[in-house]
């Protein structure tokens, strides 16, 4: 089904909100409402309507000549910081080992 | 012939430096003019290093300094970045222009109180399957509209 963009950017803003209402909780902080626009604006074009990651994954993966973008690819996008390389690194192990006991079950 | 002599001469001052470091000549030039020295008054520039508020930090952390530095500043022009500036070679990438536009929306809210624009407009588009995931629910009351 196709989305529209404001119905994805609604969606983007929404979620954004909530991980706001988070960090507050967290950090004792006040967001305006204009700031988590800021965010969320910044968030939605980050995803791909002005070709950033997007354009990066396929660029990414034709360098390494393939269609499907894969964790690899994912991971390039960390690659200027340690810790947020490590955090993925982390993180996409723990989905494949999931991934493959979810396998088992079956 | 006269090129070619110009050539082999320019080929000689090459091999005088054909390591990765500075000849001796080099080195008194970048000595005179551009090395900044306590007695120049000024502070050695030094960029910000990455850091992740909600992650454990894992990049080097910053040296000792010696002596006072200045930390290059990314945000404090920031009224000037809401438009594109000047190229020379290099144009202008999508992830700059992300950035200006990210400015200016910024700049036209700035004086906005209490109710947002931004949020008025894209309530009316919210589907709440979109975003409907599990832990997600504590924060559900704050869709509804007032």
């Amino acid at each position: 089904l196709p989305r529209s963009p404001q119905r994805l950017k609604a969606a983007v803003h929404y979620t954004v909100g909530c991980l706001c209402r988070e960090v507050e909780e967290d950090k004792d902080v006040q967001f305006s409402k204009q700031s988590i626009a800021a965010i969320a604006e910044i968030t939605f074009r980050q995803c791909g309507t002005a070709g950033l990651p997007g354009e990066c994954f396929l660029v990414l993966c034709r360098h390494a000549k393939r269609t499907t973008v894969t964790t690899e690819d994912v991971k390039l996008l960390a690659r200027r910081s340690n810790s947020l390389l490590k955090y993925i690194t982390q993180k996409s192990e723990e989905l494949a080992s999931s991934n493959t006991e979810k396998k088992k079950k079956k | 012939r006269i090129l070619s002599k110009e050539r082999r001469s320019r080929q000689k001052r090459m091999n005088s430096h054909e390591s990765w470091s500075l000849s001796p000549e080099e080195f008194e030039i970048w000595d005179r003019l551009y090395r900044i020295k306590q007695s120049d008054g000024i502070k050695e520039p030094v960029l910000p290093q990455v850091q992740f508020e909600t992650l454990e930090s894992l990049e080097e952390t910053a040296k000792p300094q010696e002596g006072e530095v200045r930390e290059l500043s990314l945000s404090e022009w920031s009224i000037w970045q809401n438009h594109p500036l000047p190229t020379s070679l290099v144009d202008h990438s999508d992830r700059c222009h992300l950035f200006i536009s990210a400015m200016e929306m910024m700049e036209l809210m700035r004086y906005q109180k209490g109710e947002c624009s931004y949020e008025q407009e894209l309530q009316p588009h919210l589907r709440m399957e979109d975003v409907n995931i599990p832990g997600n629910k504590r924060n559900l009351s704050m869709a509804k509209p007032p």
